[in-house]
Formats: C-alpha cells, sequence, structure tokens
C-alpha cells in the first residue's frame, strides 16, 4: 500500500498529533472563536509550506488588510514580503461575494494567480457567512460547491471560521463540518482565574490523528506550538521500557541507606519519599544527584518549589558543590514556577529535557506542588503523574519524587489524596518522633516493589556541612538519647521505651532480617 | 505629546515629495493609493473599491487609469461572468520611491492635511534640490 501523500503543517507538535500531515487536498476547518489563534494557525500553514517544503501558498482576507498580517507574520519572525517578492506567497485581499463567484468561474482570476506561483496551500481568513443559508441544506449546498473549487485545483486549503459556541462549552454544528475533510477546533478555556488555548482535531478523513483536547501557545518569534495532551497514549515502546534491566541497581547517595533498600534503587524504579516539610527529602534528593555525579551519571533535579540559586546554596550547606557538576555537565537543575502550569507544555518540556540531557538520576520536587497546582481530584494530575512515570521508566531512570505529608508526627496515610501509591515501586517514609523534649527524625522503607523490605525506623540526622546520614540501629546520638531500637510506636504517634528485657530480646533476635 | 516628523514637515518638503509623484493629483488618488499600499493585490470590483476608499465611483476609476497609465498598478482584463479584478500595486517604478514617501507622511491626521493642502495649491515646481538639479541635467 503506497505511503499517504501528506501535507505537513510545519507546525510545532501538529504534525505529530496528525500522525505526520494533513493528506493532501483536504479542506480544513479552523474553528473557534474570537482571538483563539485561527489566522495565526492559518498564516503559519502558508508560511511553513512556502519557507519549509517547497509549496507555495496564496492568504486570502477579507476584513484584515494585508499590511497587518504581515506585521503580526514578523512578530513570529515570518517574512511574508520577502515571500511575496520572490513569488512563494501572494496574500489577496477580496470580498465574500467575489470569492464565491470566484471559485465558481473557470476562468477565475484568484486561481489563475494561485497557479500562477504554483501555489499547492490556500488559507482563506474568515469564511463565515461566505455561504450563506443559515445552517440549511442551501448552505450545505453552497459550502460543496465552493470546495469543489478548490479540489479542481488540488489545493490543500485552511479556512478559518468563527464559531463562538466552542469558547462556551455549547455543542453544535456548523454546516461545513460535515463537508469539510479536517476539521480543527481551537478553544480558549478558563482554568481558574487563568486562559489556557487548545486544539482539538475533530475529524480528518483519511488518516489517524490522537484524539483530545491538546494545549497550545503563541510564542513571540516562533509561532504556534502544539503540545500532545498529556494522557494521549505514548509509544509501545515506554511501556516496554520497564522489562529492560530489574537487576542493576543504584547508590541512595546516603551513608548508611543503602543497606535498607537492598543495595540501592532499581534503574527505572520510582521512589516516592513522604514527610512533612523541613524532614530532608530535598536534602536526600541533592545527595542522590550529587552521589550520580561523583559515578560519572548525569542527574537531573526539577523544582517547582525552590529557584535554581536556593537550591545551589542549600547543596552548599551540606558540603556539595553542585554548580562544580552543572558546568562539568553532569547535573543539571531546573526550576518553574508552579502558577498556572500548563500540564501538557510542562510535560513536554521535561520530555524534552530528559530526551536531550539523558540523566540517569531525576529527583523531582516536589508531587504535592504539582497537586496543589493540577488538583488531586480527577484524572489530570494522575495521568500526568503516570505519564511521568513512563517517561522515566522508558529512560531507565531511577526517579525520586519528593511528597510532601502534611502530618507532623506519624502518619496516618502514606499519600493522602494522591490515589497513585500503585504507580509507585518504593515508599520512603520520613517523620519526626517526639522523645522527651526532642524531635528525632526516622525513616521508614514503606514498600519496595519486589524486594525484602526491612521495615524497621531508622534514626536519621542532618548535619551542617555533612548532609543526611541514616545512623546504626543501636547508636547512642548522645548521652541522654537512647536509640531507637529502644522504642516502640515511632511511627504510629505513640513512641513508649521498651522493657529491658525486651530490649536485650530484640538485641538477640536481630530484627534487622527482611520481611520476605 | 511629542510631534512626529509628519507633523513638522515644511510646505517646501511636501511640494518636493509631490514633485517626484506626480502621479498624485487630488485627495481621491491620495487616499486610493494608500488603500493600495495597504492591500497591494485586491481582488474587488471597482464598486468595491469605491465603497472601501469612499470616493464615487468616476473619481475612483480616474484614479486607477493614472496609476495604470504610469506604471503603478496592474489590474487584470474584465472576465465574462463576474465584475471583480485583481489591481495589483507595483511601486517598483520611478515614482514609487516618492510615493512611499508620501503615503509615510499621511500617514498621520496632520501629515496628510498638510499634504491636501499642498495639492490643493498646487502650483510650480519647488526650488529643485541639489540632488533634482542633477537629475535634471543628466
Amino acid at each position: 500500500m503506497p505511503a499517504p501523500d501528506l501535507v505537513k503543517t510545519g507546525i510545532f507538535g501538529l504534525d505529530e498529533i496528525l500522525s505526520g500531515g494533513i493528506p493532501r487536498g483536504n479542506v480544513i476547518l479552523l474553528e473557534g472563536a474570537i482571538g483563539c489563534g485561527k489566522t495565526t494557525l492559518g498564516v503559519e500553514f502558508i508560511y511553513r509550506g512556502a519557507s519549509q517544503f517547497d509549496e507555495p501558498g496564496i492568504i486570502v482576507l477579507f476584513e484584515v488588510s494585508p499590511d497587518k498580517i504581515i506585521r503580526d507574520a514578523q512578530g513570529f519572525g515570518w517574512d511574508l514580503r520577502e515571500l511575496e517578492r520572490t513569488d512563494r506567497v501572494r496574500i489577496v485581499f477580496t470580498s465574500r461575494e467575489v470569492l464565491r463567484q470566484e471559485l465558481q468561474q473557470a476562468d477565475s482570476v484568484l486561481l489563475e494567480e494561485a497557479a500562477k506561483i504554483g501555489a499547492r496551500r490556500i488559507f482563506i481568513d474568515g469564511v463565515a457567512r461566505l455561504i450563506g443559508g443559515n445552517g440549511t441544506a442551501e448552505a450545505r449546498s453552497g459550502f460543496h460547491v465552493f470546495t469543489e473549487g478548490l479540489h479542481r485545483e488540488r489545493l490543500t486549503a485552511a479556512l478559518a471560521i468563527e464559531a463562538s459556541a466552542y469558547s462556551t462549552g455549547q455543542n453544535g454544528m456548523l454546516p461545513e463540518e460535515s463537508i469539510a475533510d479536517t476539521v480543527i477546533r481551537l478553544r480558549m478555556e478558563e482554568n481558574q482565574r487563568a486562559i489556557t488555548r487548545s486544539l482539538e482535531i475533530v475529524k480528518s478523513r483519511g488518516q489517524d490523528y490522537q484524539m483530545g483536547r491538546h494545549t497550545f501557545r503563541i510564542i513571540d518569534g516562533r509561532g504556534l506550538q502544539v503540545y500532545r495532551r498529556v494522557q494521549a497514549p505514548r509509544p509501545s515502546s515506554r511501556d516496554r521500557a520497564a522489562a529492560y534491566d530489574p537487576t542493576t541497581r543504584i547508590s541512595t547517595g546516603i551513608p548508611g541507606m543503602d543497606e535498607i533498600v537492598n543495595g540501592g534503587f532499581f534503574i527505572g524504579s520510582t521512589t516516592v519519599v513522604a514527610g512533612i516539610s523541613g524532614v530532608g527529602k530535598s536534602v536526600m534528593g541533592l545527595q542522590y544527584i550529587a552521589e550520580g555525579a561523583r559515578r560519572g551519571e548525569r542527574g537531573l533535579m526539577l523544582s517547582l518549589d525552590e529557584q535554581v540559586q536556593q537550591i545551589l546554596r542549600n547543596a552548599d550547606s551540606i558540603g556539595l558543590d553542585l554548580g562544580r557538576e552543572m558546568e562539568r555537565g553532569l547535573i543539571r537543575l531546573e526550576y518553574e514556577p508552579p502558577q498556572e502550569i500548563e500540564v501538557d507544555a510542562h510535560f513536554h518540556h521535561i520530555e524534552q529535557l530528559v530526551e536531550e540531557f539523558k540523566p540517569k538520576r531525576v529527583v523531582i520536587d516536589s508531587l504535592s506542588t504539582y497537586g496543589s497546582t493540577l488538583g488531586t481530584q480527577g484524572r489530570v494530575f494522575r495521568d500526568f503523574f503516570h505519564a511521568l512515570v513512563a517517561l522515566m521508566k522508558e529512560h531507565q531512570i531511577a526517579a525520586v519524587y519528593n511528597h510532601e505529608n502534611p502530618e507532623m508526627l506519624g502518619m496516618a496515610s502514606m499519600m493522602g489524596d494522591f490515589a497513585m501509591s500503585s504507580l509507585v515501586d518504593n515508599i520512603v517514609l520520613m517523620n519526626w518522633a517526639e522523645l522527651g523534649d526532642t524531635f528525632r527524625l526516622g525513616m521508614t522503607i514503606a514498600k519496595m516493589r519486589a524486594n525484602p523490605v526491612i521495615r524497621t525506623t531508622r534514626e536519621v540526622e542532618i548535619l551542617n556541612g555533612q548532609g543526611m546520614r541514616v545512623l546504626p540501629r543501636e547508636l547512642r546520638i548522645a548521652a541522654d538519647q537512647h536509640p531507637f531500637s529502644t522504642y516502640v510506636g515511632l511511627v504510629s504517634r505513640a513512641p513508649e521505651r521498651r522493657h529491658i528485657r525486651e530490649q536485650n530480646e530484640v538485641k538477640d533476635k536481630s530484627l534487622d532480617k527482611p520481611v520476605e | 505629546m511629542p510631534t512626529s516628523f509628519n507633523d513638522q514637515a515644511q510646505p517646501e518638503q511636501i511640494k518636493r515629495l509631490l514633485f517626484r509623484a506626480p502621479v498624485i493629483q487630488s485627495a481621491c488618488d491620495l487616499d486610493l493609493m494608500a488603500f493600495l499600499h495597504r492591500h497591494p493585490r485586491t481582488l474587488l470590483t471597482s464598486e468595491q473599491v469605491s465603497a472601501l476608499v469612499g470616493y464615487n465611483l468616476r473619481d475612483i476609476a480616474k484614479s486607477i487609469d493614472a496609476f495604470i497609465e504610469v506604471g503603478l498598478l496592474e489590474r487584470t482584463a474584465q472576465g465574462s461572468m463576474h465584475a471583480a479584478r485583481m489591481f495589483v500595486l507595483l511601486l517598483d517604478g520611478p515614482q514609487g520611491g516618492g510615493i512611499s514617501a508620501l503615503l509615510e507622511l499621511s500617514s498621520t491626521r496632520k501629515g496628510r492635511q498638510h499634504i491636501l493642502e499642498a495639492l490643493n495649491t498646487r502650483g510650480s515646481p519647488p526650488e529643485a534640490t541639489p540632488e533634482l538639479r542633477l537629475v535634471k541635467y543628466v
């Protein structure tokens, strides 16, 4: 079967959603409310065709004057004037009445103009009211005649049509939709007080495409950038990747911790470190990527909570010179402010980072900030996290996600409203225990998928200039402080000292034997 | 509010520009040229052009003919089935530079008024500048 002749739009991210492009000769309806980007999309379709694919094109305007289109295009870096000068683009100003007549004429001046430059594409801005008839059979018939004219010239046509109903979520069908081969619906959607643009392929004859609403942005100096919906299916290779290497482990970088996680985290594994603010989750993350750099492995830390300079300062306070590792190209710190994250665009950014930087270790700080930004109810957060986990597994990255658990002492629940424990391989609980007049920090490995687990709570300390370490089980860290092994109920909020005889039994039994 | 170059244009300067673009003889010529400059490739009927520019059809037809005569405008032949014609502005010719400068000047209300005043009082050509004298002698 011959490969379909697809017209590439050249618009960032759009061809990917369209499985490579749009079948040549299709009539494409770009529908949406005022200001949602129809004209920009149409003009970019023509610009990319002429400048990248050697496909000259015609832009037909009714109300907007060409000089404004040229000026606006200049803002995206598209030199339409130069393309006009070299006969690769023509911008024609006309009226709907004239265009209607033109496309029914054998000696159409417009189509003659298209033929002169060998046009393969045409964009008509504002076909509403072009056909008249108010949605009746007459209107359909009128539009049909109109599209026949375009087919005759073998032009791939993009027609922008205003459809305000779609901005308010109402449903309604335009007569043009049934005749057009491809319908791309653009929306501006309210999200709290922000507005997000989205694009949906409603139909496209002769090809497969990714359904659903994909976020897009209009960016100065570049044009449209379409980001595939984070929930959209990824290549099957991403899911198969988890099985590549189920044996190799990487060190946590925390002295004393590797021994309680069976030597380290598996590559491609997903670890959540849960605990209230201040228990050292970020410190653990910093040591984790620093340990990677020490071994020559690239590490990426993506923070929604702290800016890069702040992270560097934190690292410095525990004796880690991450700046030097950044210069060596082994560590990359990224900060993205959590306000108004567009989840599709954000995920695309992470995908790009992973594909370009190729880290072996990733720390995400933190899931709870994603939760408060995306909302833990509904599917967006879970779908985003699912896509993130799949991405990391595909690239065989051992990823650590920090999660702020709101409970100060002990834990009633590991993930709270974040219904995603099933996606997580390892869960590390960090919690305070109040013993006497002192808060002491404990670490419990609550889950290690496919691993024997030692579920004893171990004491942890964080020292200036040295960072975090897990203390030996029997270590008495001060004259008036007893080791954690002499207590019961550390995580369940009611620590009590064991009886002396019981303590001796604990020593004898060696509770460090893993639970299978 | 700062005054622009257009607002400060001197009558002699405007006369010199009009001298370089002798095809602009009236307000209709100026406004039609401004319209064509913003819509350099237009497919419309003469009636539609007349309505959009805001002058009667006879004045518009006269201006169009004048522009075509000096090579500033191309117009396709009238089709058998429809009245619309393609108008293509060509500013590469000898009057193009003068026209562009004139249109730039007319882009503000005051600048346009100065030009219209100059058109109404149009008399002898302005005193030639060295550049114009050179052209004249060559």
